[in-house]
């Protein structure tokens, strides 16, 4: 089949006498949908769809990694950039149990994604075919939505389903797992695609009842000490605007969840910071203090919440959150609104009075100046000769003006790095927070710096967690597009080794790591980089990172035994903040 | 104290979503004690009743919540046992070789609304009908005769509502069965 026969851009096509192999069926659909970039790893049973694709190279640009499961990471920091599904396109067996990770980290962080991956033929299901594996049945609890097709006249609907499901509501991961017969037979009907705009099993709700934003308002209104915790949910309905608009208005100081950094400017003065494990002193303690708690798109995970039993017990909860399965989960609240961070927001502004609330503010400046005296300072201005974690992100957040994408792996680095860099532009994290998947940072980067090449995209990683996904520096260099990278090297896994000393006796137990010369291995993919070790130099070897217009690594050694504060014990009591 | 839920779920009629839906009480570490799935009254609608034991009603009401999550589920019902008329069935097969005790049929059809369902050459089925309660007593009634074989189904319901359940579920064109 020629490019002309199928080169059409329209939203809805139906072209009579083109009737299109199930693999031609699917690249269509993605071109309908919209979809500009697949990343993606061929094998066996997804060829004939990769022999479709290159038909259609000219409008679906795909992009080869090095491990599927860079390919999902690289499609949730796409998604995450864009607010729209990015696409994975993986073979049957390994190809897809090597998605699992990404599936399973992209449906605890409300992150959209569609994987599309081959299966055996039809007849052979179920007789353990070559690389056949019950991938629908490994990935059920981890999506939102799954489904095999056997048959190539339903490629059309159950793609446009697949996306319409992927990004509406709560976002999520959706898995379409097609047969090698279904991407070979020719269509029995025309092909005609539609986008999906609603299902009758499943209606998210965007609105919310006007009587609980009411309710909510009412709360709000009497409250003396209200507290306001945005998460993810804010990002993902775009409602930082109408967030500061809020908070304006009604005075009233807001922390971010780790998913929800961003949504406010770092330096507002109504951001308080953010509460969790690794969190802001005041913005974990004053949670026990306000009278009013206002959740919005946030999910009390335990590294926030702490001991339920004591959690904010005091305060009458507010939550806005657009998974109604969520409300009551962990925290029960007294004023549930379903729906989505903006609408409900929008909702709630003319209901909400004007307020200044400055005393209460201003005990939140009371334990910013303790932390800052107890840990602030000594990370960012010690004597020592060794680099501090937290000097380096603080200075990469100067130095970018706190305007870049920044994307985090997990551990230490991850709670350093979102304790100094001051976010001053939206939607500007992309890490691991529900699954703390140690590996992401390098593909998720990588995936954010395709979604907006525009803007600078800065890894920061440990020198773990940069071992486990480090192929990917192939991808990179074969793409050419300038992702910034910094690994912060302790020589340990840093975060296993802090619990070790401080809950487990020191006992470091297999926390230790030989590590390889990261620079020479970047240059074996064609990456340029350097090492820093002498503080002196720390300031230029960023700045020479920045200026780089190619992908580059700049490893910085840090501290070997630095611990992370404050700290929230797991399972403690947020006012029970260790600041050393 | 240890409460019975039924829980009705009407679901689109998908394959996997028994696996989905088990799924949920696998993670919760809660044992179904009966289920049963059928079609109901719309076509290409599947009602599941399932019935589970738990002493918080909490999380009940937030397994019910995880269920309507699921993309394919139209509506979810949790009931107590008040609020339901609910039935099971169970089914006997008593052996009857020559020289045994006869069984007294007059009794089971009478007294214990049972009835014989086959003669077979040397062992009768009986059929009986009624809650888990009234089958476990005619369990034990039957229990002077050599019962070879036991089975019983899984709980059906119907809610005390005034409007069937179906009525709740979201508008559409929906051919009736």
């Amino acid at each position: 089949m020629g490019k002309t026969q199928v080169a059409t851009t329209q939203p809805t096509s139906t072209q009579p006498s083109n009737f299109k192999t199930g693999a031609q069926a699917v690249m269509q659909s993605l071109v309908e949908q919209g979809v500009s970039t697949i990343f993606g790893y061929p094998g066996g049973a997804i060829m004939p769809t990769y022999d479709a694709l290159f038909d259609y190279r000219d409008q679906l640009k795909h992009i080869l990694v090095r491990h599927e499961q860079g390919a999902g990471h690289a499609a949730q920091g796409y998604a995450r950039m864009l607010n729209k599904a990015g696409v994975c396109l993986v073979t049957s067996g390994p190809g897809a149990t090597n998605l699992i990770t990404p599936i399973a980290d992209a449906m605890l962080d409300s992150t959209p994604i569609v994987c599309i991956v081959g299966q055996v033929r039809a007849n052979l299901l179920g007789t353990d075919a070559f690389q056949e594996c019950d991938v629908i049945g490994m990935s059920m609890p981890i999506t939102k939505w799954n489904y095999q097709i056997v048959d190539a006249n339903e490629i059309p609907e159950v793609m446009a389903k697949a996306f319409y499901i992927a990004e509406s509501g709560r976002p999520g991961p959706v898995l379409i797992e097609i047969t090698r017969s279904a991407q070979v037979e020719v269509m029995s009907v025309p092909f005609s695609y539609k986008k999906c705009e609603s299902i009758i099993s499943y209606k998210p709700r965007i609105e919310p009842k006007e009587e609980h934003v009411e309710a909510a308002a009412k709360l709000i209104n009497s409250a003396k000490r209200p507290y306001i915790l945005a998460g993810h949910g804010v990002l993902i309905a775009q409602a930082e605007n109408e967030l500061k608009e809020f908070v304006e208005k009604t005075g009233i100081p807001v922390a971010t969840t780790l998913l929800g950094m961003s949504a406010m400017d770092a330096d507002h003065p109504l951001y308080v910071g953010w509460p969790g494990m690794h969190g802001n002193y005041g913005a974990n303690v004053l949670t026990n203090s306000c009278d009013v708690l206002i959740a919005i798109g946030m999910r009390f995970d335990d590294r926030i919440t702490g001991d339920l039993s004591t959690y904010a017990k005091q305060a009458k909860v507010i939550h806005i959150e657009v998974d109604p399965s969520e409300i009551d989960k962990n925290v029960k609240a007294d004023a549930p609104v379903v729906g989505d961070a903006k609408a409900a927001l929008k909702a709630l502004l003319p209901l909400v009075k004007k307020a200044d609330h400055h005393e209460w503010r201003a005990e939140f400046k009371k334990y910013d100046d303790e932390e800052y005296e107890k840990i602030t300072k000594k990370d960012l201005f010690h004597e020592g000769n060794q680099i501090k974690m937290g000097e380096a992100v603080a200075i990469l957040s100067d130095k970018t003006k706190g305007e870049a994408v920044i994307v985090t792996d997990v551990g230490q680095h991850q709670m350093i790095t979102n304790r100094y860099y001051r976010f001053k532009k939206h939607n500007s994290i992309v890490t691991s927070g529900g699954a703390g998947t140690m590996g992401f940072a390098l593909p998720a980067a990588f995936g954010a710096k395709v979604g907006v090449p525009d803007r600078e995209v800065i890894a920061i990683i440990g020198d773990g967690g940069f071992q486990m996904t480090l192929q990917e520096l192939g991808t990179i260099a074969q793409s050419g597009l300038p992702v910034k990278i910094i690994i912060l090297n302790n020589n340990f896994l840093g975060m296993v080794r802090q619990w070790q000393s401080m809950f487990f006796d020191n006992r470091y137990s297999f926390v230790e790591l030989q590590n390889p010369d990261f620079i020479t291995i970047a240059k074996g993919f064609g990456i340029e980089g350097h090492t820093v070790s002498d503080r002196s130099q720390l300031s230029d070897s960023i700045d020479t990172l920045l200026n780089s217009d190619k992908p580059y690594l700049l490893e910085i050694i840090c501290e070997k035994e630095e611990n992370v504060f404050p700290m929230v014990p797991a399972g403690a009591c947020v006012t029970k903040v260790m600041l050393e | 104290m240890l409460t019975t839920y039924t829980i009705s779920v009407f679901t689109t009629n998908t394959i996997g979503l028994l696996n989905r839906i088990t799924i949920i009480f696998t993670r919760r570490r809660l044992n179904i004690e009966c289920l049963t799935v059928s079609e109901t009254e719309r076509k290409g609608v599947s009602r599941f009743t399932i019935v589970i034991r738990n002493d918080n009603r909490e999380s009940v009401e937030k397994l019910v919540r995880q269920i309507r999550k699921i993309t394919d589920v139209l509506a979810v019902f949790g009931y107590l046992d008040d609020e339901i008329v609910f039935n099971e069935i169970a089914l006997f097969k008593i052996a009857t070789p020559l020289g045994a005790e006869p069984l007294d049929v007059k009794t089971i059809n009478l007294d214990w609304n049972a009835k014989v369902v086959h003669w077979g050459l040397d062992y009768v089925v009986v059929e009986k009908n009624g809650s888990e309660e009234e089958i476990n007593e005619f369990y034990a009634y039957l229990k002077q005769w050599d019962i070879l074989e036991y089975i019983k189904s899984g709980r059906v319901a119907v809610g005390k509502t005034e409007k069937g359940l179906v009525e709740y579920l979201p508008e559409g064109n929906w051919e009736i069965v």
